[in-house]
Formats: C-alpha cells, sequence, structure tokens
C-alpha cells in the first residue's frame, strides 16, 4: 500500500462524495439535510480544485485560492439558506421539503 | 459751483432715500425736513450757477463726463467699444430751468408741510417729490441723452407714484396708470428717437450729436423722422393733442403734487427736451412745423374745454395744456427764446395758481367752483396772490405772462399767420377762462353757506410760498427782459450746415460715422472735439444763424429783431385782453350767472363736446379696450390654433406613426415572437406532465439526470 | 484646480450624499444640498478675479478624451458668452434652494433632482464638446420632469410629460444636426466646437442651412420662440415655485445659449439664410407674448407670457447681427433670470398664502402688505424696462442692435414694450391698489425666508440697472470677436 496517490484517487474520491451529495439532496426529507448535501457537492468540488492544480500547474496556488472562495460562498449560501428555512419554518411549521409544492402547475 | 452741478440730482434723490427708508412714518416727522434742506441747497447751486451763466464767467455750454459702462457696438460695419458717458451739460436754458425747477419743487414743499399734515403717508409723499424733483434735475442736467431718457421715464414713475398717492381710492389708481401708459406710448417714440440717433451719429451724447448734424453728416429725412421721434415724446410728456388725456385726470393726486407736475417737472420735461435736440429740429423744417400745429391746436382744444368745466382743478390743468401749446408751437416756429422763457414764467404762475387753488380745497374741501364765490374776505392772501397769476397768465401789461406770451405771439406772428390768429383768440379764451375761475371762487356773496362758513386762510407755512411766487409770477418777466437778458441766456442754437448736402445723401452709410466715431478714438477726446467745435461755429461761418449763436455771448439782440409785433397790435394786445377779462365779468358776476347759463342752454352741443373734452376720452378707452379684445384674442388664438397645431398636431403626427409601426409589429414583427413564445409554452406544458406535484427534489432530480445526460452526451463526443 | 469641472460637479456629489441619507432627515438633507450648491456658487464666483475680460479665448479649459473611438473629449471652458451664465445659474440655483425649504412632500427626492439639474445647466454652459453638451442637455430634462410631475399643481402630469416630449423632440432633431457636423469634419471626426467653428468656411450653403434649422429646431422649443413656446405657460403654471424660477431664469437661456454658441458659430450661413424669419419671430415672441401676458388673469400665467415677451428681446437682438445686439441679447438673459426669477417668487409667496393667483381676487393689499407690495412694484418696474432697473440696460441693448438692421421690426416692437407696461400696471393695480378686499384681512408680510430669497434678487435689479458695468465688461471682447470675423 505505498503505492503514492495519483490524481485519479482523487478524483474518484470527489466523484464519491458528489454522488453522495447528489443521492441526499434528492431523497432527504428535512430541508436541512439537503442543505448538507449541497454542501457536500462542494466540497467534492473543492477536492477537484486542489487535486487538479497540485497535479497539473503545481507551481501555483490558483486552485488553492479558487476553493477557498468557493467555501466563502458556500458558507454565504447556506446562511441564506438557512434564514430562508426558518422564515419557511414560521411560516408553515414544517421543514420537510414534499410539503413544498407551490410550483405546482 | 458748476463743477458740483452733477450734485443737483443727487442731492434730492439722496434726500428722497432717506426719507423713504430711514424715517418712520409719522405725522408729526421731522423728516420733509430733509427734503426741504436738499432743495434749498438745490437752489442756493443753481443760483449760484445761474448767475455765473448769466454773468458770463463761464464758458458755455459746460460739459463733463464721466465713463459709465461700455458696450460693443457697431456702426455702418465698423465695431467699437462705445463707452457711455455720464455727465453734466450745463448751458443757459439749463441753468434757468435748474433754478425754476428748484425754486417751485422748495415752495411745494414748504407748502406741503402744512397741507398734508393729517397724510398717514407723511414722510412717503415727502420721498416721492424729492424724487420727482431729482429725475427732472437728472433730466435738465444731463449730457447724455441715453441718461435723460433714464431720468424721463423715472419722471414717469414718479408721476405714477404721485397721482396715485392715495390709491386705496379707484380714481387716483385709474388716473396714474392712465399717466403713466399715455406718457409711454408716447415715450416710444423718443426711444425710437435714440435708436435712431445711436444708428446714425454712433453716440447719445447731446454735443457730439449737435456736432454731427452740423457737419451736414444728417440727411434731412433722417432728421425729420428723428425730430418727429422727440416730439413724439414731448407730447406725451408735455401733454400735447392727443396725448394731453391724462393730464386733467392727473389732478387725483395731491394738489401741491399736482403744482410739481403741471409747473416744474413733467410737463416742463417735454419742452425742455425738444428745446436740449431743438438742433435736430433745425435741420427738419417739417419736424418745425409739426411741432407748431399741434402746439397750435393743443393750446385751442385745451382753452375751449377749460371754458365749460367748473372743477376748479381742471381749469388749471386745461390752462396748463393750453400754455404748454403755446410753447411747443413757439419752438415750432423757431421762437426757441420765446418757448423756454414762457416755461419759466408759467412755472410761477402756474405753481402759484395751483397752489392757490389748493390753499382754496384744502379751506372749503370741494372742487366745485359753483359751491365757491366770496372767498376773498375769507381769504385774502390766498386772494390776492391768486390775483397776481390770473394777471399774469392772462397777459396783462408788465406781468411776466405778458413778456413771455406777447414774445411767443410776436414769433408766430412772423412765422405763419393762420397759426397766429388760431393762438391770438387762444390767449383771449386764457384770459376769460381764468378770470371766470377768478370770480367764480373770490368774487361776489357766497353760494354755499356751509362751506362759506367754515373757509377760512391757510397757515403761513401755505401762504408765504404763494406770496413769493406772486412776486416771482409778477416780476420775473421783467426782471429777465430787462437788458435782453433772456435772449443771452436762452439763445438759439444754430447748425451751421441746416441742410445736409447732397452729397452725403449719397455717401455710404459706413464712411459718415466712421469720421464722427473712429473706433479706437478715446471719449475723452470726443469730448474735447465736439466743445470747440460748437464755439468754433459762428466764427467760421457767417450766415444769419451763426450772428444770432454769437448773440449767445454779447447778450445781442438777433432774435428781437423778428421778434416783435406790429405796432397797431402791439397795443391792441391789452385791450383784447381786458376786454375778454370784461366779458367774463359780465357773465359771471352774480350769484347765479344766469347769463352764462342761457348761453350754455344755447350752445348745448357745443358744451356737451367740451364737457366730453372732445370725446378723446372716450377714444382712448376705446383704444383700451380694442386692446384687450386683440389681447384676447391672441391667447385664444395661442391656446386653440397654435398649441393645436404645434403640439397636439405634433402628437397626433406621433401617434399616427406609431399606429403604423404597431400595425406592422403585429402584422409581421410580432407573429415571430408569437411564434417563439408559442412553441416554448407549448415545450412547457409538455414537460410540465413530466412532474406531478411540484415536488422540489423531483426538478432536482430531472436537472440532475439532464444535467449528466448532457455532460455524458459532451464527453463522449 | 479644476474650477470648471468643480462648479459643475460639486452638486452632483451632493446630490450622491443626500440619496444616502434617511428620508425622514430633512434638516440634513437640506443642508447637504445648500453646501453643495455653495460649493458651486462660490466655486464660479471664485473664477471672477481670474477671468479676463481682455481676451475672448475659451478661459479655465480643462480637456481629456473621453470616448476615443468617435473622438469625444471632456472638454470645458467658458468665455464672456457663457461665464455669466455660469454665474447665474449657480446663483440662481442657491435662490432656488431657498424658495423650495417650504417643500415637505418628498424632501429627499426633491433635493436630489434639484441638484441633479443643476449639473447640467451648469454644464451646458461649460461644454465645449458638442456630444458633452448634447448629454448635459438632456441631464436637465429628466430632472425637470420629476420636479414638475411629482411636486407640481393640478394639472402637473399633463404638464411635465408634455414639456419632456415637446423639449425632446426638439432635442432629437438637434443631435441629428450634430452628427452631421461629426461626420462633415475631416477624417478623424471631432465634437469639438471651437475645431468644427473653423471649419465653417468650407461648408456648402445648403448643408449648413440644414444643420441650422437641426440646430434651431432643438434650441427654439427650450428659448421658447414662437410658435414653439405652448409648453411654457403651462408648465409654469403646474411648476412648484422655486423650479418655476429655475425654468424661467436658467433652462430658457440654454436655448438662447444654444443659439449664439452652436448654431451661429457652427452654421454662420444657415444663420443668416433664416435672419429675416429669426426678426418676424422676434416680433412676434414680443408683441404677441406681450398680448397673451395681457389676456391673463393668473398672475403666474401672466408672468410666463411675459417670459415668451422678453425671451424675444434676446431674439431681437440675436437678430440684429449686431454687437450691441448680441450683448443686448446675454445681458437681458441675466436681467430676465434675475427678475424674473423674483417675480416667480413673488407670485409663490402670495400663492403660499392665498391659495390663488387671480388678479381679480386681491385689492389694496398694498395696506397691508407694504414689504411685499414694494419688491413686487419694484420687480414688475424692472420687467416692463424701467430705466434705472436692470431690465431697461438689456432691452434697450437688443433694440439698438436690432434697429441697425431692421428698422420697422424694431418699430414694431415696442409696441411689446407698450403692452409690457400695460399688464404689469394693471396687475399691480387690481392687486395692490384700489379698495382693500377684507377677505384678506389677516394674510401676512413677508417672512424672513422670503425675503432672503428675494432681497439678493432685488439688490441686483437695482445693481445692474445703475452700473451695468461689470456684467458688460465680462462679456464685451467675446462678443467683439463673435462679430469681428
Amino acid at each position: 500500500m505505498n503505492a503514492p496517490l495519483t490524481l485519479a484517487h482523487y478524483m474518484t474520491l470527489a466523484g464519491i462524495l458528489f454522488l453522495i451529495g447528489i443521492f441526499g439532496a434528492l431523497t432527504r426529507r428535512n430541508i436541512s439535510g439537503i442543505l448538507m448535501s449541497i454542501e457536500l457537492m462542494f466540497n467534492a468540488a473543492n477536492i477537484n480544485l486542489a487535486a487538479f492544480d497540485r497535479f497539473l500547474h503545481p507551481e501555483g496556488v490558483t486552485g488553492q485560492a479558487l476553493a477557498l472562495f468557493v467555501m466563502t460562498v458556500a458558507a454565504a449560501e447556506i446562511v441564506v439558506g438557512l434564514a430562508l428555512l426558518l422564515a419557511i419554518y414560521r411560516g408553515t411549521d414544517t421543514v420537510y421539503a414534499e410539503d413544498f409544492n407551490l410550483l405546482k402547475g | 459751483m458748476i463743477e458740483h452741478a452733477y450734485l443737483i440730482p443727487l442731492i434730492p434723490f439722496a434726500a428722497s432715500l432717506i426719507m423713504m427708508f430711514g424715517a418712520k412714518e409719522d405725522p408729526h416727522s421731522p423728516a420733509p425736513w430733509i427734503g426741504i434742506g436738499a432743495m434749498a441747497i438745490c437752489l442756493g447751486m443753481s443760483l449760484s450757477i445761474l448767475n455765473a451763466v448769466a454773468g458770463g464767467t463761464v464758458p458755455l455750454p459746460y460739459e463733463h463726463n464721466w465713463q459709465w459702462f461700455s458696450f460693443a457696438a457697431s456702426i455702418g460695419g465698423k465695431s467699437f467699444l462705445y463707452d457711455m458717458p455720464i455727465g453734466v451739460l450745463i448751458d443757459g436754458p439749463a441753468a434757468l430751468t435748474l433754478v425754476v425747477v428748484t425754486l417751485v419743487s422748495l415752495m411745494v414743499q414748504i407748502y406741503s408741510i402744512a397741507y398734508m399734515h393729517e397724510d398717514a403717508r407723511y414722510k412717503r409723499y415727502f420721498a416721492f417729490v424729492s424724487f420727482f424733483t431729482a429725475s427732472m434735475l437728472g433730466l435738465v442736467v444731463s449730457s447724455n441723452i441715453l441718461v435723460g431718457f433714464m431720468s424721463w421715464e423715472l419722471m414717469g414713475l414718479s408721476s405714477y407714484l404721485l397721482i396715485g398717492f392715495w390709491f386705496e381710492k379707484d380714481g387716483p389708481t385709474e388716473a396714474q396708470k392712465k399717466a403713466f401708459m399715455t406718457t409711454k406710448l408716447g415715450d416710444s417714440g423718443l426711444y425710437l428717437a435714440l435708436l435712431f440717433i445711436f444708428a446714425k451719429v454712433g453716440s447719445f451724447q447731446i454735443t457730439q450729436i449737435h456736432q454731427f448734424i452740423n457737419q451736414g453728416y444728417m440727411t434731412t429725412t433722417v432728421a425729420t423722422v428723428i425730430a418727429i421721434g422727440i416730439l413724439f415724446g414731448a407730447m406725451g410728456k408735455s401733454a400735447q393733442f392727443p396725448l394731453f388725456i391724462w393730464l386733467p385726470d392727473a389732478m387725483e393726486g395731491p394738489t401741491p403734487g399736482s403744482a410739481l407736475i403741471h409747473a416744474a417737472t413733467m410737463v416742463a420735461a417735454g419742452i425742455f427736451v425738444v428745446a436740449r435736440l431743438y438742433f435736430v429740429f433745425l435741420a427738419a423744417p417739417d419736424a418745425m412745423l409739426a411741432a407748431a400745429w399741434i402746439g397750435c391746436i393743443t393750446a385751442f382744444m385745451a382753452a375751449a374745454m377749460a371754458l365749460v368745466s367748473y372743477d376748479i382743478k381742471r381749469v388749471l390743468a386745461f390752462s396748463t395744456v393750453s400754455q404748454l401749446g403755446f410753447m411747443m408751437c413757439a419752438l415750432g416756429v423757431g421762437g426757441y427764446t420765446a418757448g423756454l422763457f414762457h416755461l419759466t414764467t408759467h412755472a410761477f404762475f402756474k405753481a402759484l395758481l395751483f397752489l392757490g387753488a389748493g390753499s382754496v380745497i384744502h379751506s372749503v374741501h370741494t372742487n366745485d367752483m359753483r359751491l365757491m364765490g366770496g372767498l376773498s374776505k375769507k381769504m385774502p392772501v390766498t386772494f390776492l396772490t391768486m390775483g397776481a397769476a390770473i394777471l399774469a397768465i392772462a397777459g396783462i401789461p408788465f406781468t411776466s405772462g405778458y413778456y413771455s406770451k406777447d414774445m411767443i405771439l410776436a414769433n408766430i406772428y412772423h412765422a405763419n399767420q393762420p397759426i397766429f390768429w388760431i393762438m391770438l383768440g387762444t390767449a383771449l379764451m386764457t384770459a376769460f377762462y381764468m378770470s371766470r375761475l377768478f370770480i367764480l371762487t373770490f368774487w361776489g356773496d357766497d353760494r354755499d353757506h356751509e362751506k362759506h362758513h367754515h373757509a377760512h386762510e391757510s397757515p403761513f407755512l401755505m401762504t408765504g410760498p404763494l406770496v413769493l411766487l406772486a412776486f416771482l409770477a409778477l416780476v420775473s418777466g421783467f426782471m429777465l427782459d430787462r437788458k435782453g437778458l433772456v435772449y443771452s441766456l436762452l439763445a438759439k442754437p444754430t447748425i451751421t450746415a441746416p441742410q445736409a448736402p447732397a452729397a452725403a445723401e449719397a455717401h455710404p452709410a459706413e464712411a459718415k460715422p466712421a469720421e464722427a466715431h473712429p473706433a479706437e478714438a478715446k471719449p475723452a477726446e470726443h469730448a474735447a472735439v465736439a466743445v470747440p467745435v460748437e464755439h468754433a461755429a459762428p466764427a467760421t461761418e457767417a450766415p444769419a444763424e451763426a450772428h444770432a449763436a454769437a448773440a449767445s455771448h454779447e447778450g445781442g439782440e438777433a432774435e428781437h429783431h423778428e421778434g416783435h409785433l406790429p405796432h397797431w397790435l402791439h397795443l391792441a394786445l391789452p385791450f383784447l385782453v381786458l376786454g375778454s377779462i370784461g366779458l367774463a365779468f359780465f357773465l359771471y358776476k352774480g350769484p347765479k350767472y344766469a347769463v352764462a347759463d342761457g348761453l350754455k342752454a344755447n350752445l348745448a352741443p357745443v358744451f356737451r363736446l367740451l364737457d366730453r373734452r372732445w370725446f378723446l376720452d372716450d377714444a382712448f378707452d376705446l383704444l383700451v379696450v380694442l386692446c384687450d379684445k386683440v389681447a384676447a384674442l391672441a391667447f385664444w388664438i395661442d391656446a386653440n390654433v397654435v398649441d393645436r397645431v404645434f403640439v397636439d398636431g405634433w402628437g397626433l403626427l406621433m401617434r399616427i406613426v406609431a399606429e403604423v409601426s404597431n400595425l406592422l409589429d403585429a402584422l409581421f414583427v410580432d407573429r415571430t415572437v408569437d411564434g417563439f413564445g408559442g412553441l416554448s409554452l407549448d415545450l412547457g406544458v409538455g414537460l410540465r406532465a413530466l412532474v406531478k406535484d411540484g415536488q422540489v427534489q423531483e426538478y432536482l432530480m430531472y436537472a440532475a439526470i439532464a444535467f449528466s445526460l448532457a455532460a455524458t452526451l459532451i464527453l463522449t463526443r | 484646480m479644476n474650477m470648471l469641472s468643480l462648479v459643475t460637479f460639486a452638486p452632483l456629489v451632493g446630490a450622491l450624499i443626500i440619496l444616502c441619507i434617511p428620508k425622514e432627515k430633512v434638516r440634513a438633507i437640506q443642508t447637504v444640498a445648500f453646501v453643495f450648491a455653495g460649493i458651486a456658487l462660490i466655486a464660479s464666483l471664485a473664477m471672477l478675479p481670474g477671468f479676463s475680460r481682455g481676451t475672448h479665448e475659451m478661459q479655465f479649459v480643462e480637456r481629456f478624451s473621453w470616448i476615443p473611438s468617435f473622438g469625444v473629449q471632456y472638454y470645458l471652458g467658458v468665455d464672456g458668452l457663457s461665464y455669466p451664465l455660469v454665474l447665474l445659474t449657480t446663483f440662481m440655483c442657491v435662490i432656488g434652494l431657498i424658495g423650495s425649504l417650504g417643500i415637505e412632500h418628498r424632501v429627499k427626492e426633491y433635493f436630489f433632482w434639484f441638484l441633479v439639474l443643476e449639473v447640467g445647466m451648469t454644464g451646458v454652459f461649460c461644454a465645449l464638446d458638442l456630444i458633452l453638451f448634447y448629454v448635459f442637455w438632456e441631464l436637465t430634462l429628466v430632472p425637470m420632469y420629476f420636479l414638475i410631475g411629482v411636486w407640481g399643481g393640478p394639472r402637473k402630469e399633463f404638464a411635465a410629460i408634455k414639456f419632456f416630449l415637446y423639449t425632446l423632440t426638439g432635442s432629437v432633431f438637434m443631435l441629428l444636426a450634430i452628427l452631421a457636423l461629426y461626420f462633415a469634419s475631416p477624417a478623424p471626426h471631432t465634437f469639438d466646437m471651437l475645431e468644427l467653428a473653423k471649419l465653417t468656411g468650407g461648408w456648402d450653403r445648403h448643408f449648413q442651412i440644414l444643420v441650422f434649422l437641426g440646430l434651431y429646431f432643438g434650441m427654439a422649443i427650450k428659448i421658447p420662440a414662437f410658435p414653439f413656446h405652448t409648453w411654457l405657460p403651462l408648465a409654469h403654471v403646474e411648476a412648484p415655485t422655486a423650479i418655476s424660477v429655475i425654468l424661467a431664469a436658467v433652462l430658457l437661456k440654454m436655448g438662447v445659449y444654444g443659439l449664439l454658441r452652436i448654431s451661429y458659430t457652427l452654421a454662420p450661413l444657415g444663420f443668416q439664410w433664416f435672419l429675416p424669419a429669426l426678426i418676424v419671430i422676434a416680433v412676434i415672441n414680443i408683441v404677441y407674448g406681450a398680448l397673451c401676458a395681457m389676456a391673463q388673469t393668473d398672475m403666474k400665467k401672466m408672468v410666463a407670457y411675459s417670459s415668451v415677451n422678453h425671451m424675444g428681446y434676446c431674439l431681437l437682438g440675436i437678430a440684429g447681427m449686431t454687437t450691441a445686439g448680441f450683448t443686448g441679447a446675454v445681458f437681458q438673459m441675466l436681467t430676465h433670470g434675475i427678475i424674473t426669477g423674483a417675480l416667480f417668487l413673488l407670485v409663490g409667496v402670495i400663492y403660499d398664502r392665498a391659495h390663488t393667483r387671480d388678479v381679480s381676487a386681491f385689492g389694496g393689499l398694498a395696506v397691508k402688505l407694504p414689504v411685499y407690495a414694494a419688491l413686487m412694484s419694484l420687480t414688475c418696474f424692472a420687467s416692463l424696462g424701467l430705466p434705472g432697473l436692470a431690465g431697461f440696460i438689456g432691452e434697450f441693448l437688443c433694440f439698438l442692435g436690432a434697429f441697425q438692421t431692421w428698422k420697422l421690426a424694431a418699430a414694431i416692437s415696442v409696441l411689446g414694450i407698450i403692452a409690457t407696461a400695460a399688464f404689469f400696471l394693471r396687475m399691480m393695480q387690481k392687486v395692490f391698489l384700489g379698495k382693500f378686499n377684507e377677505k384678506w384681512a389677516d394674510l401676512p408680510d413677508m417672512t424672513a425666508r422670503e425675503l432672503i430669497s428675494i432681497a439678493p434678487l432685488a439688490v441686483l435689479t437695482v445693481l445692474f440697472g445703475v452700473y451695468p458695468k461689470w456684467p458688460l465688461d465680462l462679456m464685451n471682447k467675446t462678443i467683439e470677436h463673435m462679430l469681428g470675423k
């Protein structure tokens, strides 16, 4: 087990994480769970960014920097999401996604 | 003293400002004494100037200019920076008029202290009077005709303020508006004359205009147009036919104010300006003739109106108009000296008459002479002083009016016979209606006992000025006539080139002003050039006019020779005057004046015509109504035609364009859009069938599937 | 220091600051507006000592490339023609602000738009690049639209939209003409007015006529010249007092200024071709404007029509094509701004108290409101051209200039002076003189704020009438040069 980690390893990890995220987002009933799943997908993307940077352009840190940006944006997004969730909860007394079908045509 | 002449208008102006803004309104306010003091100083200065001028100790004309402002001007293609001068120009007439104006104004103000003592706007009245006098003085001294015009207009403003002094009543407010508008109508002529003068001469300076005419640059046609314009202005201010309608109404103001307007300021201004710019008239014989006829018609019409009026102030107003007609006529026939002489003497006796009438009205509280009568016992001083004035205005020998009117008639006699006979008749009418006024007011027994009972002599502040003015009314003519003083003081100006040479007509317009006013020349040089030329004129040329001009310093008698009536007429005149006075006695002496009433009944249409003032007022009212109609029409056009065509019409055009483009849009452009819209709508409906209950996660799932499909497609290509 | 930019954009800074102030803080908003309009005024006055009266060249020039690909520049500068108008603008804006202190409704927006309007107006007089000029010209439209449309009288929406659309229509033609000039200039095309002016010699007469007409259409509506003047009475009547002041005092001047600065210098042949028509329009403006004013009973409408009449004097002076006439036109613009501004303020004063402007509703007010009556009379007399007050000099110079070229037209126009006197006197008689109308027994005289806004105008009215040397000296050289060619 001392073969070096290659880009493929990282990408596999990221892919698995992303799929878990997709799965969670599609199946969780609780909206906070959906939000967490979305975070997972973000992190999958971050891993990809860092990995590509490390393996393809080792001289710079652009990818890492981008990852940091993504984390910041994700934090902002989650704040907005949670705020919305709170507002929804206040208004409807529920946090389950299936209860929201206002978009139904 | 003459170098400080510029102070003469400024002192009363300052006094007026101090009284207006510095003093509190109070019936016992000492503020009027500021105005009186200022006027006394001015009188002193004017007397000293007159003394110097009459004594020949100062070279005439005295001119001094300051630069006021400058603007870029161009005459006939030549462009230059015109430095507008502001300054004083003193010659004989100006010096004499200064004395007259300041003296009358001083008398009026002293008189007003007593006359106005009950008024709520006491100090304001005195401020107005000082302002009025200051404007007149500004006109008299100014060396620049534009500044003169400005003073002229300010005088219009002051008359507006003074006539409408009791503005709570409707009469004065109508009268003040009428006065302002009528004189403004006349002013427009003067305004155009000024524009014309500048367009030709390139200067507003009186001496330069004179010089320009002297050098023969002004054609007769141009001079005539300018002179007519000036005359028009004078017709407004000096109440000549047909613009005299404002003057009889102007008595709505306080009576001493009327005295000021009628004697010293407003109406004198028109005559004075004509005299000041007399050289323009000399270059325009047609305008002279027009002035003579206008003066003649005015004198006659006004005298006729005075014959029938029972309002004491109105009779005096008509007599003023009539006397102004005499002056204008005199100027028109070339009697420059006579016209100005009469202006001077008239100022004294007319001021006296108005102040005397004021004294009467103050005492009996009515203007109607039919309610007076027999006041001689109650008001002896007023009676005697007014008597002196009546003698003077009627032309009884050795009073002031005798000298001046005699001179006018003599001038007219030699110039124009038809006018002479009309004017002679008018002079006799003057004697008649003035005696009538005197008899109705003072003579015989009282007609209204109530009013007569309350009548009393006025206080000393009112009678004092009356006495002084009566003295002047009696002797001023003699004083001025003595040793030909009037001829030297009021010497007729001359023009050395009365007719523009034919060559000047052909000259291109550009050449003339360029000479008179080279672009680079400095104003100081101009003044320096202008004055000597005027002096040099008599020396270099030797026509008859030059001789008359030379007389100005020698005290010669040039005008004297042409200025005598035939001997028989000269002797007969006093008797004719006495005859008409006698007629007045005969008609009006009793308490009932039945003879006069009988006459009135027989000549009813004539009386009506005169009572309605020749229907001139009605004509002007009609004009006003007409103007209003035109104004209403203009506004109707504005609201209904111009607005419709250019705004609504434009809007309509735009709307049509919009409709057309809308149609195109609907037919072609919109179809395409609709097509796209319909397509996407159909697609949406179709896709929506996939979704069952609008769950977020459902959408997310389809999105994920779609995304992975797309990704797969792209990546595997 | 870039003085002109400071003068032009100080109000913009103020406007942006006002946007950040909560709308309840009325006092703060007003203060900011005053401070920045004051900065503009002080800065424009500070240029006075440095402004050379002995040259016709542009002064205080600022020049940067703005849109290089189209040759558009940020190019500011003033000469004797525009500098007096810049002073007028900054001064009247401060006066207008004082007059606006009574605004209670939507204060923040009001002062914001007011300051933006000032930017546009000042910019028009400073700009030397046609596009920049056009931008500023249009910039005045929008604030004016809102200022009339929101804070106006009963028919404010209609008045605002009429004003906006009508003037915009004119501007479009102006833009076309500007573009024509642009493409007529040689290869790297330019919008530079001074450069373009040097090229006029090479342009065809027909081209110049077309360009002139396009420009004239835009200017004439602003001036407003007959027959494009009908928006003015409506806009004036409906606009709030201070906006009427600005409209009359500054906005109308933009048209005359444009005529002199752009039409005359950039299409001289077109200008000369148009002169006979211009003199007719001037006479119509004068006589017809005065007659229309005579038919009014609403004081504000009367003053509005008197503006039509007074702008006619400007046109008359311009049509004379003489230095005196041009001087008169510029001076008349200044004095009309001051006098008519004061008139609108004064009409506003009585309207605030009595809520009517009908002349026949009053009577004998001189007893009750002596200060007001005195100021109103002073202003009316100034407006009807009484010598010794500012109106006379400008009017007289206009006539003087026109008379040399058009004797008959000038003579007819004198009728306008008489009619002007007639309606002002009648208005004064009906409102102030005669029997006191007891209905107004408890009408208070002018307040300190009203006095402060009007007193400077009254002082200038007298000062310019008695001593017109200062403003005339500013403009003499420039005008001499304009006609010296």
